[in-house]
């Protein structure tokens, strides 16, 4: 039964294109961890320099978003400073192409801005998102965002496919959102 | 003879390279800084507060000679974007007062994303002399 289980939450995610995957409390260390894992895969395969650090930046992005943006997380001090964010991460091959999904949750209350970024990126061309990126690169943060735009530009910018979003409503205060990227 | 009394005026700063972190190496006698590896440090501010502070304090003094900078990272997040735009800021303004500010700007060859990225800092430069150097691929991952 237990192996059953497990073998079909595998299969899953084999037909699915996916090569590695993880959902839990994610932290900056996972965040390297999994970047070496990802890196060292993609050069076995012979990948060349660029394209690993295209796909790795991507990476980065989109897990730097759900360590600052999850709306479940624990924080505190245990020895050093830590801070956890729930969120799922998942990498696959599909087509040809490697794609990264990531998922975490969002307060409702957020959802309008976040929508309106990710539509205004999703309706620009290459040279569009160039100039957003530059742009971006110039202004101060916005006030309570530690970045998040000028990392999503570098993440559309790095996709070879306009980027792809969804939101969930879980309940009255959080919705689950996600973002697929093919690079 | 110029006696130093600036507080924070010092010879040298030199950060060795970590995963994610990257390699500081500023001659500030010689006029040489370099920055090398790959820059995605969990703590931003953390890592490029000291590197600012130095910086600072060497582009203060007045009666410098010139600088040559070589910007030499394989890879750099969007956070750390804006802290190479602040570095560029400060040599764009004292290369504006008339000190001689050169920056290289190296990319591995085929690597479009960051010759792109090269571009997009360059666009703000008047004063500081920019160049664009290929160095041979170093293969995936450094």
């Amino acid at each position: 039964m237990l192996a059953q289980q497990y073998a079909s939450i595998k299969r899953d995610l084999d037909d699915k294109g996916i090569v590695f995957s993880f959902s839990g409390y994610l932290s900056e260390g996972i965040l390297y961890s999994l970047g070496e894992a990802l890196r060292e895969k993609m050069a076995l395969e012979a990948a060349d320099g660029p394209t690993i650090r295209r796909v790795f930046s991507v990476f980065i992005e989109q897990m730097q978003n759900i360590i600052r943006y999850s709306a479940e997380k624990m924080s505190g001090t245990a020895g050093r400073a830590v801070e956890l964010s729930a969120g799922m991460v998942t990498i696959g091959m599909e087509r040809g192409k490697v794609f990264i999904v990531c998922g975490n949750s969002v307060r409702n209350s957020e959802v309008p801005r976040l929508k309106e970024r990710l539509d205004h990126l999703k309706s620009l061309d290459r040279d569009g998102i160039k100039s957003y990126y530059r742009e971006q690169l110039r202004e101060e943060p916005d006030h309570g965002s530690r970045g998040a735009t000028l990392g999503l530009i570098e993440i559309a910018r790095r996709a070879s496919d306009p980027i792809d979003y969804d939101f969930n409503r879980m309940d009255a205060d959080r919705s689950f959102f996600c973002l697929k990227v093919s690079i | 003879m110029n006696v130093r009394t600036e507080q924070h005026a010092m010879d040298r700063l030199s950060i060795p390279a970590t995963g994610r972190t990257p390699g500081v190496s500023f001659d500030f006698t010689g006029g040489h800084l370099r920055m090398t590896g790959e820059s995605y440090p969990d703590d931003v501010a953390g890592f490029f507060g000291p590197v600012f502070e130095a910086l600072r304090g060497f582009l203060d003094n007045p009666d410098g000679g010139p600088i040559r900078f070589d910007m030499e990272l394989l890879y750099f997040n969007s956070s750390s974007a804006k802290a190479l735009m602040n570095i560029f800021q400060m040599l764009e303004t004292v290369a504006k007062g008339g000190r001689e500010v050169t920056l290289t700007w190296c990319v591995e060859e085929n690597d479009e994303s960051m010759r792109e990225l090269g571009e997009d800092f360059a666009e703000d430069l008047r004063h500081v002399v920019f160049q664009m150097r290929e160095m041979p691929a170093a293969g995936g991952s450094p």
